[in-house]
């Protein structure tokens, strides 16, 4: 670098003004006009649609937020009555099943009472018919048992025996057999 | 960087020893008269001489008049292409200059900053625009122009905003024992008043100036160890290193009229509260 200055140094004559020092007026008059006029343009021509349109959107997005803000709050009130609905409408259903299921269970009660009332009349009933078939099987038995065996003794003592006047000891030797079963 | 100057340096020395040796009598450098000073298309000698200089500073001043004006012309709520592009240049003005610099109360400022970030930044980018390659800024004019209007607005909106207690504040900071204002108050008028301006356009100018030499360097090393001699071998480092400059100095431009803008602001902030 300092080889470089030192050609460049080298090659300028000593008449040439200094770089550093603004010799020529026109530059600084032609830069100072465009630049302030490039100002002018931009501060009162160019800048104020942007700007004006910027703030706009600046606006809108406010109010956009603004708006999306009330929706989401307005969503939320609309969630809780929802669920206070639904928390309403479930409490009411839970109670509507619960009296369905006290008076199913009443029914049900009721029912099966009904039907082991009539069970026990028709037990009841049957047992009189089998009392009274058992009795009239005993009866018959009794006729039968002692026919034979008055016709066995008869054939065993070689005479006729009298059913009637026996009829009483054989009864009570079936009374006491059926008893003793 | 000083890797980076030897490397310059032993570059320039290889290419006048190659010239020297094929009897070429060295490398041709143009003279610095011949890189930044241009005669006048007209005018030539008056107030209004209009050089390339001035055609640079005629266009950094349409072609973003000319971009505003069309993205703001059909402007849309929802915007598209254009208006997107110009959009994002105020925002991005708004939030990196304005808003660190000075606040919310800096918007009116606006125009103003972004005037100097769109008109240094195109004046600077013609330094890499082929048939240019000359960055308005590389000459001292823009640059103490924009310097001078900068040091004079960011004085107007102390004095506005503060009355003549501005000038108190500035030189006389709250807080420092008053011994000390007789350090202190010199110091301060020195670099409010008078170094601010200075620097303001020394940056800018400086560091176009530098760029501009450089990528001119490496051009005229390019072009002189171009042809059937071993030096050529030099050229697969010298023109990837102009091709690198060149891509370097595309992101100095805009990076320059970035600082110029945010220092503005910085200085305007501060004239708007000289106590902080």
């Amino acid at each position: 670098m300092i080889g470089l200055l030192a050609a460049l140094a080298a090659e300028v004559p000593k008449e040439v003004i200094n770089p550093v020092v603004p010799d020529e007026i026109g530059e600084i008059f032609w830069g100072a006009l465009a630049f302030f006029t490039l100002w002018a343009l931009l501060r009162y021509v160019c800048l104020p649609p942007l700007l004006k349109v910027r703030a706009e959107r600046e606006q809108q997005v406010l109010a956009d937020q603004e708006a999306a803000s009330a929706a989401e709050t307005q969503g939320e009130q609309v969630r809780r009555d929802y669920e206070a609905t639904l928390a309403e409408a479930r409490s009411e259903a839970n109670r509507i099943v619960e009296v369905a299921r006290v008076a199913s269970e009443a029914q049900r009660s009721q029912a099966v009472a009904v039907a082991e009332a009539a069970a026990a009349e028709e037990r009841q009933a049957a047992m009189a018919d089998l009392d009274a078939a058992r009795a009239q099987a005993l009866n018959q038995i009794k006729g039968d048992v002692a026919s034979i065996a008055i016709s066995a003794a008869s054939k065993v003592v070689q005479a006729d025996l009298d059913l009637a006047q026996n009829q009483s000891t054989i009864d009570d030797y079936v009374n006491q057999a059926s008893g003793t079963r | 960087m000083l890797g980076l100057q030897t490397l310059v340096g032993n570059l320039t020395n290889i290419a006048l020893l190659a010239s020297e040796g094929e009897g070429g009598g060295g490398v041709q450098f143009p003279p610095i008269e011949n890189i930044v000073k241009w005669p006048a298309l007209f005018g030539e000698g008056s107030f209004y001489a209009f050089n390339k200089i001035a055609l640079i500073s005629m266009i950094a001043m349409i072609v973003p008049a000319l971009l505003f004006y069309f993205a703001g012309r059909k402007a849309s709520l929802v915007p598209k292409k254009l208006q997107n592009i110009m959009e994002a240049s105020l925002d991005f003005v708004e939030k990196q200059v304005i808003m660190p610099a000075i606040g919310p109360e800096g918007m009116r400022y606006l125009p103003m900053l972004v005037a100097m970030v769109f008109f240094i930044w195109i004046g600077n980018v013609f330094e890499v625009i082929p048939t240019s390659h000359m960055p308005a800024n590389a000459r001292m004019a823009n640059p103490l122009m924009l310097a001078m209007t900068a040091w004079v607005m960011f004085i107007g909106v102390g004095v506005k905003h503060n009355g003549l207690g501005y000038f108190k504040s500035a030189l006389f900071p709250p807080g420092v024992p008053k011994a000390l204002y007789l350090l202190v108050t010199p110091i301060e008028f020195l670099s409010t008043f008078l170094i601010r301006p200075f620097s303001l356009a020394v940056r800018l100018f400086a560091n176009m100036l530098a760029g501009h030499i450089l990528l001119v360097t490496f051009s005229v090393l390019c072009i002189t160890l171009w042809g059937f001699t071993p030096l050529v071998l030099v050229e697969l480092l010298s023109f990837p290193m102009l091709v690198a400059f060149t891509g370097f100095e595309f992101m100095v431009a805009f990076l320059q009229a970035f600082i110029f803008a945010l220092l503005t602001a910085v200085y305007i902030g501060g004239a708007l509260h000289p106590e902080h």
